[in-house]
């Protein structure tokens, strides 16, 4: 045996005696960013994390995701003009994710399986929580009042469920059969005491729900049409846009068949009506707006409330839209229109910056026309709530719903002056429940806002390659006559590609690059998922904070942070 | 952020789905190319092999007496005679009738320069050696001097730019055509950022009978001027402006190239290095250098025929992208 001196060699491994760690300045840790569709979604859906679960083929999982924060996804993932989308950080490498196909394909998907809500069965001495209106915003609040182990107590004016939702959206949007089966879905949930037909200050009044519940939440919608006259005329026939919409969607016709139609206004109203009054065989419909058509670019303030995908379909199908354009004065014949005066008006920012609208002298034209209706908005009907309603509204505190000066009223949705789509209720519904189980448990309200998105120059993109979004077929602008639903929804592979896409944006997707490229072998790789939600932990003991594997973290998911 | 770790990290260590053949513990500053190209290079080759290494900054980051960071049988050679020290312990194993592999370890200082005709002679006597070179592009060890593989016009604390030079006034050795002209069974250029292409080249080195040569572009981030963290983004840039082409050849003949999917101009991997730092002042000779630089770039592109025709699943873009789960394609 030969002898080998000490000193010319050493055991293996022993440089694990000494402990690089000391020479660090920066520390790697992971940190979990919300991801831009996070941020950016109105109701509060998590896009990244249930992309994440539908990529590890856990559609189940990836439901109760949404529905952690939005119980009725088959019917957002048809309605919501998805800013999820426009936020995507993928838009700036390729495409965004077609985020809104694989929430309507969740959505269906839990409803053709008969998934339940992730809801606890209340006790019998559960706190009791009183809802007005089953809109989406009301119902958004009541169930996530149940999640919260309430028992709630939801009353509807109306003899059906869904608030604007049923009356004013089109079916070829949103088929009946799929609202229909939503709402069963979610109204059968344990603990929740669904009344109809019963209207506050008729049958029950604000007091008693005051009285028997801990807290109240008003989601009234806004159904009560604006005075409308240009130059104090009113033609004897004059309907609101949202009256014919309601008809329609209810009854499927109209009261009248006119030739040519001028629609007043520039909301999600105004252009339903226009599109199904083009359903109807109306030759000429007209939409007039103070504003300008929506598209990437137009500054919010200067856009028509509708949305960009609703107001292109509206193109599409052959309305015209005059922008920039009021209505001076109505062209009448007895009672009946004729036509109408249009004049070029633009918001022009006053001496104080604030915005006021200007008609331009000399740049009258006439339309004529045999109807107009004016499609300009609606108030908050506040019938047994009456001292509430202000100039129209309900003033809230823009996160919570809390109501100005009244203690245990939280209110949201299109009853708040700044928000108007289904999404923006939802997630109304779902803070004021939050707020509303703190008021009864005692907590201060936290001032609130949306978690800070993580940028895309956080992301490493030499770990992706292009690949082109999945796209749900489009019915053709001639073939959209009747009631069927125009946009056809993604199917399941184009679902698991459209996950696959996803840069899973400040969220570990255990890619194994942070242990893979580490020279100091100080990122250990766990069989089961660590603490913090990732595959692997670092060894402080060794990790010299070279940064390595947070500049190539393809996610941005690891963050160094001064020692 | 969880400051209290749930795992017992030593526990945790020693089950890696992996053979850890570099330790943790090692003294190579922040962000090393050279012992990140180590650990991958050992992980898979796996724990039967026997290593030589020449004298050079992984030699003295990993065995500092009494420790040692290595976790299979390794022995430091003079600088000049890795090679033949390997070619001695492959013959010893083989009159022993042992199957285990010898890996020979050197810099570029110890293969393109010193190592050079030991080097030589073991391909030519063509033992069962992989040599594998850890190409930082200068000797990092004694304090960043220029070596035969320090690039054109880079600065060394020997190649100082100033009035008469732009940096390194000679080329970067062409040491694939030398080793080609052995005509040895196997050998590859390979980076440390694809890690994939890497580990299957050097498994594949492993497989072959015969003398195999397995170059691999490592960074340094205080040799050439940048940040630690920025370590694999240099070497993926060398990579994708055409600088260091990711090749394989059998006998001496090309087999096998990485394609680049969309070159990058050469200026976006200098700027990055301090050492190119002198040729972006605005004067006519760093603006020559700068063009001739590129000019090597284009003619790599030309001679290895490495622009790919559209996307490739194993080109620039496609070899490393990741995936949930992991699941590296090597």
């Amino acid at each position: 045996m030969i002898q080998i001196p000490p000193g010319a060699f050493a055991r293996p491994g022993t440089s694990l005696e000494f402990k690089t760690g000391t020479w660090r300045a920066e520390r790697p840790v992971h940190q979990r960013r919300a991801a831009p569709c996070h941020s950016a979604c109105p109701a509060g859906e998590d896009a990244q994390a249930y992309l994440a679960k539908v990529e590890m083929g856990d559609m189940r999982g990836a439901w109760e995701t949404v529905v952690a924060a939005n119980p009725l996804p088959a019917i957002t993932g048809r309605v919501c003009h998805h800013p999820c989308e426009s936020a995507c950080n993928r838009a700036h490498y390729d495409e965004s994710i077609t985020i809104h196909g694989v929430e309507r394909f969740l959505g269906d998907e839990a409803l053709r399986q008969g998934w339940s809500y992730p809801v606890p069965i209340p006790s019998a001495d559960a706190p009791r929580m009183a809802v007005v209106g089953s809109g989406p915003a009301g119902l958004a609040a009541a169930y996530h009042l149940l999640r919260g182990g309430c028992r709630v107590t939801l009353i509807e004016a109306m003899p059906a469920a869904g608030g604007t939702v049923r009356t004013a959206i089109p079916h070829y949007r949103l088929p009946p059969d799929v609202l229909e089966q939503e709402l069963d879905h979610m109204l059968a949930l344990p603990g929740l005491d669904f009344r109809l037909r019963t209207q506050l200050g008729r049958d029950v009044s604000l007091e008693e729900l005051r009285t028997d519940h801990e807290a109240v939440f008003l989601g009234p919608g806004r159904r009560k049409g604006r005075e409308w006259s240009a130059d104090f005329a009113v033609p004897g026939n004059l309907r609101t846009g949202l009256q014919l919409l309601e008809a329609w969607v209810a009854g499927g016709t109209l009261p009248e068949q006119p030739r040519s139609v001028a629609i007043v206004g520039g909301g999600n109203t105004a252009v339903d009506l226009a599109r199904v009054l083009r359903r109807e065989g109306v030759e000429q419909v007209h939409l007039i707006s103070h504003q300008r058509v929506p598209a990437p670019g137009v500054p919010a303030d200067d856009a028509m409330r509708a949305t960009y995908r609703e107001v292109s379909q509206a193109l599409e199908e052959g309305v015209t839209i005059h922008e920039h354009r009021g209505v001076r004065r109505l062209i009448l014949r007895g009672e009946r229109v004729v036509g109408m005066e249009l004049v070029h008006m633009k918001k022009l920012e006053d001496a104080d910056g604030r915005l006021r609208r200007v008609a331009f002298e000399g740049t009258e034209t006439v339309l004529h026309v045999d109807q107009v209706i004016p499609a300009i908005g609606q108030d908050v009907d506040g019938s047994g709530f009456e001292s509430l309603v202000r100039r129209g509204y309900m003033e809230v505190e823009p996160w919570w719903g809390t109501v100005d000066g009244q203690s245990g009223i939280f209110s949201g949705g299109d009853a708040r002056s700044d928000h108007g789509t289904v999404s923006e209720a939802v997630g109304d519904g779902r803070r004021a429940a939050a707020a509303m189980l703190r008021y009864r448990a005692g907590k201060q309200l936290e001032p609130g806002a949306p978690p800070e998105p993580i940028p895309y120059s956080d992301l490493n993109l030499s770990y992706f390659e292009t690949a082109p979004a999945s796209k749900e077929p489009v019915l053709p602008p001639e073939q959209r006559l009747g009631l069927e639903e125009i946009e056809g929804g993604l199917q399941a592979n184009a679902v698991r590609h459209e996950a696959h896409r996803c840069l899973s944006c400040g969220d570990c997707l255990a890619c194994d690059n942070c242990w893979t490229l580490c020279p100091d072998q100080s990122v250990l790789k766990t069989r089961e998922v660590a603490a913090d939600g990732s595959h692997y932990v670092f060894d402080y003991d060794f990790c010299k904070g070279c940064g390595i594997c947070a500049h190539e973290c393809p996610t941005g998911y690891i963050r160094m942070i001064p020692e | 952020m969880n400051e209290q770790p749930l795992h017992d990290l030593d526990t945790l260590r020693a089950r890696q789905p992996r053979f850890r053949g570099l330790e943790s513990g090692h003294r190579a500053c922040q962000g090393c190319g050279e012992a990140l190209a180590a650990r991958l290079t050992t992980e898979a080759a796996g724990p039967d092999v026997v290593v030589a290494n020449a004298t050079g900054c992984l030699e003295v980051f990993t065995t500092p007496w009494p420790q040692s960071a290595w976790r299979l049988p390794w022995i430091h050679s003079v600088f000049g005679n890795t090679a033949a020290v390997a070619a001695g312990m492959e013959a010893a194993l083989k009159q022993q009738g042992r199957a285990t592999q010898v890996l020979a370890f050197a810099g570029d200082g110890g293969t393109f320069d010193i190592g050079f005709q030991a080097l030589s002679g073991m391909m030519e006597r063509g033992h069962d050696v992989l040599f594998v070179c850890f190409d930082n592009e200068a000797y990092m060890n004694t304090g960043v001097q220029r070596s035969g593989s320090t690039p054109h016009a880079a600065m060394t604390t020997t190649s100082p730019p100033g009035e008469l030079r732009m940096g390194k006034r000679h080329m970067k050795k062409d040491i694939l055509s030398i080793i080609a002209a052995h005509h040895i069974p196997y050998a590859a250029t390979a980076s440390v950022a694809y890690p994939s292409d890497l580990r299957k080249k050097v498994r594949r080195a492993m497989d072959t009978e015969g003398a195999s040569f397995l170059q691999i572009h490592s960074p340094c981030p205080l040799g050439w001027g940048h940040d630690g963290a920025k370590t694999i983004e240099v070497a993926r840039l060398a990579v994708q402006t055409g600088l260091f082409p990711v090749i394989e050849m059998e006998r001496g003949e090309l087999i096998g190239t990485l394609p680049i999917r969309e070159p990058r101009p050469v200026s976006d991997y200098l700027k990055l290095q301090n050492r190119f730092r002198h040729l972006f002042a605005s004067e006519y000779r760093a603006r020559k250098e700068l063009e001739h630089l590129q000019a090597i770039a284009n003619r790599n592109i030309e001679r290895f025929e490495l622009r790919g025709v559209g996307p490739e699943t194993y080109d620039t873009e496609g070899a490393d992208t990741v995936h949930r789960g992991g699941d590296r394609w090597a």
